[in-house]
This record gives C-alpha cells, sequence and structure tokens, in this order.
C-alpha cells in the first residue's frame, strides 16, 4: 500500500543515501534548489517567497504539494477499487451470490450509481468530516477507523522510537569501533535482518516468546473491541518487538555511514589535530553533523513502519488500520479503503514535511535565508 | 478433574453417538424425537464430572467485516459460529448429520404430504424471557420468505406456501403446500432456518440458543454469556463465550500455542504437528462437505457425457486426498448426501482409469483436448487439488489450463456460470442438495443441469411421504448423477475437517456435517 502515497514526495528522502548527502556540509549548495517554492514560475510569487524565511516557504510550499498529492492518491485508489474484480454486494453475498440477491444489494449500496457520483459523494463530505458508512456493515467509517488508528499510531510510535533510539546509538558505537569485531558482527548482523521479510522476523518472534521455547507473552493480539491498545498492553509487546527488530538495521546502517563521514571530515581531523578529547570530537563535532541525515532515516522509518504494519498486523491479528485496509480491501469496502489510504497518505506528507524542516533547523548554512 | 476421567465422557460421547445410529434405519418422523432423548439424557448422564464456568476463547477462521449475526441470512462459518450459539433451528443435525427435533416436538405431514403439522416444545424461554409460541415460528417462516428481502432460506422452501400459515393453537402452526413436499425436516435442519421471536430485531439478536448476546464487533469478536434458563438442561458448561475472527491460520495456531485460544477450527492438515507438538489436541472429522469440479453440462466439450465421464476417470482421488489433505477425509464417487440414508454406498468406487478416459475421448473426437478451469482459494484445498487434476489430466493427453482468480473475481458476475470451476458445498441431506444445486433451476446449478427424466424423479420422490419409497427413487437419481448423464460434479473427495483444541478443554466433538468443533457444539465444552 505503501507505494502510492510514497510517490507523492520523492523529492525529501526517496533512499537512505540520498538523504546522506543532503547534510554533507561540503556540499551543502547541490541541493538547494529543493527548497524553492513549487509555483516558481510566477514572477510575483516568487518575490514573496523570496523574502520569506526559507522554512516557512518550504512548509508552506510543502503543505500546498501534499494536498494536491491526497487528492490524486485518493483519485487513484478510487479509480484502482473500480478496475478491481466484484464488488462489495458480491463479497458480502460470497457463494450465496445469486443474481437476485444481488442486484437487491447493490441497489440498497447505491453501488448501482455511475463511479463519478460515489467518488464526488465521497470527496465532498471528506472536508466537513463526513466520511459516510462502511459498505459492508454500514457503520460510519470514523467509528470503524478511530480505534484502529489509535492502535496502529501507538504500535508505530513504539517501534519507531525504540527502533530510531537503538539504531542510533548503535550506529554511533560501532562507527566509534569502526573495524572492530563489534562493528563487523553488527554490521553483519544488520544486514542479516534486512535480508528477512518482516512477517518472517515476527513468526520467529511468536516461536521465541510465545508458543515454542518461552510461553512469555501472547502470540495473537486479540483486543476486547471497545479497548485500546494502551488498555492492554501485553498484546503490544510482541507486534512492537518484531517491528523494532526490522527497524534496527536500517537505522544503524544510516547512522553509523553518516557518523564515520563526519569523523573522517577535515573539520575533526582538525578537532583532534588541536588534541580535543575522543569523546568531544564524536558528541560536539561528529554527531551534530551526522544529525540531519539521521533524521532523515528516522522519518524515512516511521513511512517504512506505516507500511510495514500491514503484514506483522496480519500475523498478529493485531486490530489495527493495516488489518482494517486488507479486510476493507477485501469486502471492496470502497469508504473504509479511501480513508485510511487517505489518512496514511496523509501520514507521509506530514512525516516528510517535518524531517524536513528538521533537517533543516539543524543545518546552520541553511538557516540564514538567501 | 483427571485424564481418566475425561476418556469417560468421551467414551459416553461415543455410546449415545452409537444409540442416535441405531435409530437411524427406521427414520420415521416420529424417531427423531426418541433421538433427540437420548442424545440429552447421556448428556446429563456425563454431567456430575463436569466443571462448570470459565470463559471460553473460540478463534475461528474466516469472518470479515461484512459479519452479520442474522440467523437466516448468515454467510461465512464464523457467521456459523455465532448463530449456532445464539439461536436453535426447529430441527437440527445430530453429530450423525441425521436431521433431530431441536425446537419442534413434533413435525407432520398430512397423508398427500400437502399439509404440514409443526408444534413446539412447550415452556422454551427466549433471552428476553419470552416463552417461545407458534407466532414465533410463523413469523419465522414469514421473514425467511419475506417478499421484499427473501433469505437464502426461502428458495427451500418454494413448494410451502407460508402465505396461507396458520396458527392452530398455542404452540403449533399448520402450513399448506404449494405441491406435494415430503422431505422438510432435510430442509429444516439445513442451517437457514434458526427461529427467532416476532419482531426480531437485528440490534438485539434475541433467541433461545444456549448463550445470550453480549457485545459484537464485526470482523473481529463477539462476547456471549451462558443462558441460565436453556431449554437443554444442564447446559451449556462455561460462563462466557468469546470469539475472535481470525483470517489467518498461522495467528490460530500461534494463539492456541501461546495459550490466548482454546479452540481453534478448519486447519490444513500442515497444522496438525504443530498443534501436536505444542501439548495441545487435533480433532478430525470425516465431514460431509465437498468441492466439486463443476463442468457445464450445456457448453462444449463437457456437453458430451463420454467427456465428463473421461474427466472423473482422470481422477485419481486417493491421490488428490493424499497430496491436499495428507489422506484424511473420504475418497467421493461423484455422488453427494453421504450420511443421507438415501446415499447409495452400493455404487461401485470409481478408480482412476486413463486408458477409459482416453478411449472415450476418442469416440467423443478430442483427441488432443485442451480447457481452462478456473479455480480460487474458495474451499479449503481447492487450489492444490485443481493443480492435482492438471497433472493427472496430462496423463491422458489432455491439457488443463488453470485460471486462478482471487475469490471476488469467482463470486463476481462469472459465478455459477464458468464453463469449468470448482465451487463448495456443506453436508446437505440429499434432497435438500438437489434442489439447491442439480434441480433445473435451482438456484447453486453450477453445471446447468437440466434433465427431465431427473427433474420428474425428483417430484415423484418429494411427493411420498414412504422414506424407503423415497429413498429407492433416490437411488435412480444417483445412478444419474453417477453415470453423469444428470450431472457435471466431479466430487473427489468430502473434505476433512481439523480442529485444534487446548488440553484443558472437555467435552469437544466432531460432527458429520462437516461445521467444526461438533457443529460448533461450545454449549457442551467445559473447561479444566
Amino acid at each position: 500500500m505503501g507505494d502510492h502515497p510514497h510517490a507523492g514526495a520523492p523529492q525529501s528522502a526517496d533512499t537512505g543515501l540520498g538523504a546522506a548527502r543532503l547534510s554533507d556540509p561540503a556540499d551543502g549548495g547541490r541541493e538547494g534548489g529543493r527548497y524553492q517554492p513549487m509555483f516558481a514560475g510566477a514572477g510575483a510569487r516568487r518575490r514573496a517567497y523570496a523574502r520569506a524565511h526559507p522554512i516557512v516557504s518550504l512548509v508552506a510550499g510543502r503543505t500546498g504539494q501534499g494536498i494536491i498529492t491526497l487528492f490524486l492518491v485518493s483519485l487513484v485508489v478510487f479509480a484502482a477499487t473500480q478496475l478491481l474484480p466484484g464488488n462489495a454486494a458480491r463479497a458480502i453475498l460470497g457463494f450465496s451470490a445469486t443474481p437476485q440477491r444481488i442486484r437487491a444489494l447493490e441497489l440498497e449500496l447505491g453501488l448501482n450509481r455511475g463511479w463519478w457520483s460515489q467518488y464526488w459523494g465521497w470527496l465532498s463530505g471528506l472536508p466537513v468530516g463526513r466520511l459516510g458508512a462502511s459498505l459492508a456493515n454500514s457503520e460510519p467509517v470514523w467509528r470503524l477507523v478511530e480505534p484502529r488508528l489509535l492502535n496502529s499510531a501507538v504500535l508505530v510510535a513504539v517501534s519507531g522510537v525504540t527502533g530510531s533510539v537503538l539504531g542510533i546509538a548503535l550506529g554511533a558505537v560501532a562507527a566509534l569501533r569502526h573495524g572492530s569485531l563489534l562493528d563487523n558482527s553488527m554490521t553483519v548482523g544488520a544486514l542479516a535482518v534486512l535480508a528477512v521479510p518482516e512477517f518472517v522476523v515476527a513468526i520467529g518472534v511468536v516461536i521465541l516468546f510465545s508458543t515454542v521455547v518461552f510461553h512469555l507473552f501472547p502470540g495473537v493480539s486479540l483486543l476486547t473491541p471497545g479497548e485500546n491498545i494502551l488498555q492492554a498492553p501485553r498484546l503490544l509487546v510482541l507486534p512492537a518487538l518484531s517491528l523494532t527488530i526490522v527497524t534496527i538495521p536500517y537505522v544503524y546502517r544510516m547512522t553509523r555511514a553518516a557518523t564515520l563521514e563526519a569523523l573522517e571530515s577535515p573539520y575533526v581531523e582538525m578537532a583532534r589535530l588541536k588534541g580535543v578529547p575522543r569523546w568531544r570530537v564524536l558528541v560536539q563535532h561528529a554527531l551534530p553533523n551526522a544529525l540531519p541525515p539521521t533524521i532523515q532515516v528516522v522519518g524515512l522509518t516511521f513511512l517504512r513502519l506505516a507500511g510495514g504494519i500491514v503484514l506483522v498486523e496480519e500475523v498478529f491479528d493485531f486490530p489495527g488500520i493495516g488489518q482494517g485496509l486488507v479486510n476493507a480491501v477485501t469486502d471492496r469496502d470502497i469508504p473504509v479503503i479511501q480513508f485510511i489510504v487517505v489518512v496514511l497518505a496523509a501520514f507521509y506528507v506530514v512525516v516528510n514535511i517535518t524531517t524536513d524542516v528538521l533537517a533543516l533547523l539543524l543545518s546552520p548554512r541553511r538557516r540564514i535565508p538567501t | 478433574m483427571t485424564e481418566r476421567e475425561f476418556e469417560l465422557s468421551r467414551r459416553d460421547l461415543l455410546r449415545y453417538a452409537a444409540q442416535g445410529a441405531a435409530l437411524v434405519g427406521t427414520g420415521s418422523l416420529a424417531d427423531l424425537s426418541r433421538r433427540r432423548t437420548a442424545r440429552s439424557s447421556a448428556t446429563t448422564a456425563a454431567s456430575p464430572r463436569v466443571k462448570r464456568g470459565g470463559t471460553l476463547q473460540a478463534g475461528l477462521s474466516g469472518g470479515s467485516s461484512s459479519d452479520t449475526l442474522d440467523p437466516q441470512n448468515w454467510v461465512n462459518l464464523v457467521d456459523g459460529a455465532r448463530v449456532y450459539s445464539l439461536f436453535n433451528p426447529l430441527v437440527d443435525f445430530d453429530l450423525d448429520a441425521h436431521p433431530v427435533l431441536s425446537l419442534a416436538d413434533e413435525l407432520e405431514a398430512s397423508s398427500d404430504a400437502m399439509k404440514w403439522t409443526i408444534r413446539v416444545k412447550p415452556d422454551i424461554e427466549f433471552h428476553n424471557g419470552k416463552t417461545l409460541s407458534a407466532d414465533d415460528v410463523l413469523f419465522t417462516f414469514q421473514r425467511i420468505v419475506s417478499p421484499k428481502t427473501p433469505a437464502l432460506g426461502a428458495i427451500s422452501l418454494k413448494a410451502l406456501d407460508i402465505a396461507h400459515a396458520k396458527k392452530i393453537d398455542k404452540y403449533t402452526i399448520q402450513i399448506p403446500c404449494l405441491t406435494p413436499f415430503s422431505p422438510l425436516a432435510d430442509i429444516l435442519a439445513s442451517y437457514d432456518f434458526f427461529v427467532v421471536p416476532v419482531g426480531f430485531d437485528l440490534k438485539h439478536p434475541i433467541g433461545t440458543g444456549p448463550f445470550k448476546y453480549e457485545s459484537f464487533t464485526a470482523g473481529q469478536q463477539s462476547t456471549f454469556v451462558k443462558n441460565k434458563n436453556y431449554w437443554e438442561s444442564g447446559l451449556p458448561y462455561i460462563d462466557r463465550l468469546v470469539i475472535s475472527d481470525l483470517p489467518d491460520e498461522v495467528s490460530q495456531v500461534n494463539g492456541l500455542g501461546g495459550g490466548t485460544l482454546d479452540v481453534i477450527d478448519l486447519l490444513s492438515a500442515d497444522s496438525i504437528a504443530p498443534v501436536r507438538s505444542g501439548g495441545n489436541n487435533v480433532i478430525i472429522t470425516k465431514g460431509g462437505g465437498y468441492t466439486p469440479f463443476t463442468m457445464r453440462v450445456d457448453q462444449p466439450p463437457f456437453n458430451d457425457v463420454r467427456v465428463r465421464q473421461a474427466f472423473r476417470l482422470i481422477c485419481d482421488r486417493n491421490a488428490m486426498l493424499r497430496t491436499v489433505f495428507s489422506g484424511n477425509g473420504k475418497v467421493g464417487n461423484d455422488v453427494f448426501g453421504l450420511w443421507d440414508a438415501a446415499y447409495d454406498s452400493a455404487l461401485p468406487q470409481r478408480e482412476q482409469d486413463i486408458e477409459q478416459a482416453k478411449s472415450l475421448l476418442t469416440k467423443a473426437g478430442h483427441t488432443h483436448l485442451s480447457v481452462t478451469l478456473v479455480t480460487s482459494a474458495i474451499g479449503s484445498g481447492t487450489v492444490q487439488v485443481a493443480q492435482v487434476l492438471k497433472q493427472q489430466a496430462a496423463q491422458a493427453g489432455v491439457t488443463v489450463n488453470l485460471k486462478e482468480v482471487t475469490s471476488s473475481e469467482f463470486f463476481g458476475p462469472n459465478y455459477l456460470s464458468w464453463t469449468f470451476a470448482q465451487d463448495y458445498w456443506n453436508y446437505y441431506p440429499y434432497f435438500s442438495n438437489v434442489l439447491q444445486g442439480t434441480l433445473a433451476g435451482a438456484p447453486f446449478n453450477e453445471c446447468h443441469t437440466n434433465n427431465a427424466a431427473y427433474t420428474s424423479l425428483y417430484k415423484k420422490a418429494v411427493a411420498t411421504l414412504d422414506e424407503h419409497k423415497r429413498a429407492e427413487i433416490a437411488h435412480e437419481m444417483q445412478q444419474m448423477e453417477y453415470s453423469g448423464t444428470a450431472s457435471g460434479y466431479i466430487i473427489p473427495y468430502f473434505n476433512p475437517v481439523i480442529d485444534g483444541y487446548a488440553s484443558r478443554v472437555h467435552g469437544v466433538t466432531s460432527s458429520k456435517t462437516g461445521l467444526p468443533l461438533g457443529a460448533y457444539g461450545f454449549k457442551s465444552m467445559w473447561l479444566s
């Protein structure tokens, strides 16, 4: 699912390498064009933006782009639902789908209307918060999705933060001990984990902590409806652990590379020659410069998690939006699909803007209005 | 509770199953109630050893956001589990898949099979305390055949004139028939005829079942509590029943292994070993449900009966069963209604015969036949068995191109009109299945069979109340299905049902209908 929203924001950080290059102090000017306002062609506007602080113009430009992206995403996804074989009426009736029953249900669900009328009905309701009702069970979309949204947000936040903190710490340590046994074994370990699909990690975690070796935590996250995951933290442990495990290697590798680069830079060499202690070189000189690319990586990590929860939620039967989306697609439940996709896309847009702003704030050279 | 005592109660279960079986042969309607009594008394006998209370966590296969508690319009099997817990039908299947009276106390036809009298048991209470009466039964039938939103069961009741059904006394109704119709007990047991009270509202799903509604979230979970006034005395044993939808078999097995779930259902053969190695139990049932290959008899090449016969001879049914279900299950013979007293088990078992198949195809003028089989994961093992058929067909020089589609596409506009495909059927008594599947104009006639002789035999059969005569006619009809003249099915096997349960769960039964966990017999389960 992650592909659609991602396509809308490619300029921010589409690969880890691009993100790392972004902050290379020696290369600062190269990507300066990134922060030009998107409507640069209009002369008057260009001047107005040029006078504004770069952060303001960045946020304004990106928000505008983001809204257009969301609109396009919703249109593309809606078109995709129309191309899928079958519809909600057929999905609901399954093998009891006789032509008469299909016709009656299609009429009841309004599926006999043209696609444009259905899409407009949905789109016009969105700005005023009228999200419609699920085709599968007539419940209001918000009531169905809201608890899932909270559960997934908690899952992504917990595993994203834990994974990032551990990844940054381990990455910095590995860079400091560059070439040591510790560095080499952690790097190989990270590569190994990266090579394993998320759901295999999840199954491994279940075998280890739930079913075969230890019986510590539940292997399925069956939440009582009406309860949220914060009220049953035990159910969060294994899904969050699985996602943390797959998150660490990414952050680790990027932090390690960025820190190594900083440690080998002329200003660090200079500091060392002056006799600044090793830890102070790391904390005061190398890390601040390695931070912007790392933030981009953390941003990317959260984006990856937002897509990665689908498989992990499926393995644990975790009641989040990933599972909700899979169910909605199976049921051809268009209002629910549309809303979840827009929420995910909005998350991509917001995370992209945030990471860019943070990277900008942390790069001294870019804070100065040009 | 020790293991030995559990063995004893299991033996009790076997014993009363045998008592039921002993009464099968006679088959008159009066026997129906005797069988039910036999079953209830055995249950009571087992009760002193039983431990009461506790919450049973069931993690059941399937379900979706369109789950419903509507007892007359349920579709997926998790719906079925909930419906069986909240409601009772007038006639139910016993564990041997024979119809037995449930809420009904008497089911009697007039001698010309043109009028049915149905009396319900007295003093049965709905969950809201109201006593079950003739009005509720009338309302139930009217709800099923409602002209605006007919339920699935309406199809099977078309011989009955529900509009002119009337109340005779507090517990009795009478329904006239439009045409003579004798196999009403078979129909009423067939999954869609649960009784609801007058004015039934789906928001408050009130029934007479062993459990009462507490909460329900479609696609996720439901919580039911014990019905203390349940009419089968002593049942149920557990206080709470939590049913969770588990779309993924891996999470079912993990949930059982990790102790979150107590019972899981509809597993593949691959899960038998992991469940057992986790210290839990597996129960394998030879069910009567089947996943036939469907050949349209009105379209080439299958409009030639020799081609249909050839395809049936191509199948090595044992090999199919071995590949798909590790040999569990029962080999099929292209005739359905496996557990019906009218099922002709004397028909010779059809074996693979490649030479004969080739010669039939040559006679039909198809030396290099190539067909497309539409397959989809619509029932357990459907895609695998299609792959096996492809390989076996190659031995006879027939090319089977597999076209695998998603289940939404399978049930899309082409559903029931694919030339060569598969389908999924629960167990139905013979005439109930004929009425829905193979009769001309039947709603699920995938093969488009339309055989005048077959139809007239059916009409003759349902006009007679003599069960022996009806069985004789059924055998004639089955002969026509077996030979392929009135059928486009290949029934390679009857699907086994594989369920798992934790060692602390007792009283798990097995139903030959193929509905998992003893047709969702949560009422007889207890926890140690």
